[in-house]
């Protein structure tokens, strides 16, 4: 359906992604994990035919067997919204304060399907419920700033399923809310997918969040994709030297807690920080942060080592037999 | 047993809220409501809570930024609220705080050098600024030679190395850390976090850290106090109450933040 081969994004001699390669399938609910500069952002822009102005792209993104990659706009306007559709970070700069949140969601209806306003209005009437916004009718009528920012989140998701897309691309959707909101969102999203029979890109940093809401995932890290499998599995078991230093830097909210008195746990770091773009080494883009590094690691780029059971990850130690 | 650092009693902040009506009353919100705490030397307290639960206003209660409505906060046995100006002005030193956003705190046209120094300027010591600036950024593990460089030339997590150099060049006894390191990606922010514990054992620095992510708290305090709608819900040994939350919104909290639920 969805299938990224070797897909690469370059701005000049700086790459933003490198030879990806993806499939999506109705019902595929894929986690996106990486820091800033992972990529993941880019990865996601192209998905919707909406990369930068200036990215080159080389290799295939096919959608139902079409290669995208040299699409016009034009071709790119028949699909989103019908095909994919996206949510982001920040609800309220995503909504235009001077519209009533349901005439917001009834356009992409009129103008993908040629509905009426009265009909739009009521497919948006059923949206509202779908995403749980209680009292949808009087909602319909509000504006932005008179939604909590959960509400808002629910009005982007109905937004984006306003035209029934098959892949749904959420990138970050709940870092700007609460905890409790952020669960209730995350559940939500999972539930739309599985009744729609939807595909479900998930772009966050935050693994909690991606624990509780995908089945797959992939890890990047500047530009590459470093490692992927089953969530559950990655993340238990973690094969690539930047997973692994990304699960243990994460705090556990338990495990570090002081004992009285005593002295606190120091965090495990990943030494120095992501290098910009420009700067990103030739070989494996991990390569003078990697603790466990060898000589080759900085100039050739390691290929995907198959682990069995759906999983994989990009590390020259894994083909040494040692890691 | 020494007397604590920062001692805060019943404090109650409100807001009065625009009128809905013309002509009605203006509603009142309590954004802080009843709430006491204590830090010592060497000590850190995080404060968690969703947006809006009071957090940020306790913090700028204790910098004596706002007046409490009611109650007092003791710093080193002075009730900062009740100090004459030019006495406030000379404790501010000895407590400093720290912000979220790493690229919005500090004078992009300054060279960071400058920055660190201008708290020292503020409160006209007349210590050796250049050595007290070079002191500090080896502190926070950057060269004395950075403080000649501009903020864009820096990554954002040695943006907030900077920031806690700026905090720390006064040498202050109190560090007021508002959501410090969730701007940053994980990597770093366990950086940050560690650079915090480093720091805090060398200078027996008291902390108050104030974050929505009670794993992140978690790693760093000693003492918690969780806050909703301004109230305090639970407060005590963070060991204590992470493994068994009273309180059904602590739980919900931990949930959001556990990788394996």
């Amino acid at each position: 359906m969805f299938e990224l081969d070797n897909l690469s994004a370059a701005f000049g001699s700086a790459t933003a992604l490198r030879r990806a390669s993806l499939t999506i399938r109705p019902g595929d609910r894929l986690g996106i994990v990486g820091e800033s500069g992972s990529g993941k952002t880019m990865l996601a822009l192209c998905l919707m035919g909406m990369a930068p102005d200036g990215a080159r792209l080389s290799g295939a993104l096919r959608i139902d067997g079409q290669d995208m990659t040299q699409a016009s706009e034009t071709a790119w306007q028949s699909l989103r919204a019908r095909r994919v559709a996206m949510i982001f970070q920040e609800p309220m700069a995503a909504l235009n304060p001077l519209v009533r949140v349901g005439d917001t969601v009834a356009e992409p209806i009129m103008v993908h399907e040629g509905l009426s306003r009265h009909a739009a209005r009521a497919r948006v009437l059923d949206l509202f419920e779908e995403v749980g916004i209680p009292d949808p009718a009087a909602r319909m009528r509000q504006f932005p700033h008179e939604l909590s920012g959960g509400q808002r989140q629910r009005v982007l998701i109905a937004l984006a399923l306003a035209c029934n897309p098959a892949l749904l691309i959420a990138d970050e959707p709940t870092t700007a809310l609460d905890a409790n909101i952020a669960l209730r969102i995350t559940d939500l999203l999972v539930r739309l997918a599985g009744q729609r029979d939807m595909a479900l890109v998930f772009i966050t940093h935050d693994l909690a969040a991606v624990a509780r809401a995908t089945r797959d995932i992939v890890v990047m890290y500047g530009g590459d994709m470093v490692e992927r499998g089953p969530t559950d599995q990655v993340l238990a078991n973690p094969a690539h030297p930047y997973t692994r230093g990304l699960l243990a830097a994460r705090p556990d909210p338990v495990a570090q807690t002081r004992v009285p008195g005593g002295k606190r746990p120091r965090l495990p770091t990943i030494p120095g920080t992501v290098p910009s773009l420009p700067d990103l080494p030739q070989g494996c883009r991990f390569s003078g942060r990697c603790p466990v590094e060898i000589a080759r690691c900085a100039t050739a780029r390691p290929g995907p080592t198959d682990l069995g059971r759906g999983r994989s990850a990009c590390c020259h130690l894994l083909t040494e037999g040692t890691t | 047993m020494t007397a604590p650092l920062l001692d805060a009693r019943s404090l109650t902040r409100r807001y009065r809220l625009p009128r809905s009506t013309l002509l009605g009353a203006a509603p009142v919100l309590t954004a802080v409501d009843n709430i006491s705490f204590t830090i010592r030397a060497g000590e850190t307290l995080g404060v968690v809570g969703e947006s809006g639960s009071g957090k940020s206003t306790l913090a700028r209660m204790v910098m004596a930024f706002e007046r409490p409505d009611a109650g007092e906060i003791l710093f080193r046995g002075d009730n900062l609220h009740a100090l004459p100006a030019a006495a406030l002005r000379h404790q501010r030193r000895y407590f400093q705080m720290v912000y979220q956003d790493p690229f919005g705190s500090l004078d992009p046209r300054r060279t960071v050098g400058w920055s660190i120094a201008e708290p020292l300027r503020a409160i006209g010591t007349d210590a050796d600024t250049a050595r007290r600036t070079a002191e500090a950024l080896e502190q926070v593990g950057l060269h004395p030679r950075d403080g000649a460089k501009y903020p864009h030339e820096f990554s954002g997590g040695q943006r907030q190395r900077i920031a806690i150099a700026r905090a720390i060049v006064t040498r202050p006894a109190l560090l007021i850390a508002d959501e410090a390191v969730s701007a940053l990606d994980v990597s770093v922010q366990a950086q940050i976090l560690n650079l915090l514990m480093d720091l805090q054992d060398d200078l027996g620095l008291g902390i108050l850290f104030i974050s929505h992510d009670l794993a992140v708290v978690a790693s760093i305090c000693d003492h918690l106090l969780v806050m909703q709608h301004g109230k305090a819900l639970e407060s005590g040994p963070a060991a204590h109450i992470l493994r068994q939350p009273a309180h059904t919104y602590t739980q919900t909290l931990l949930k959001a933040a556990g990788v394996s639920t």
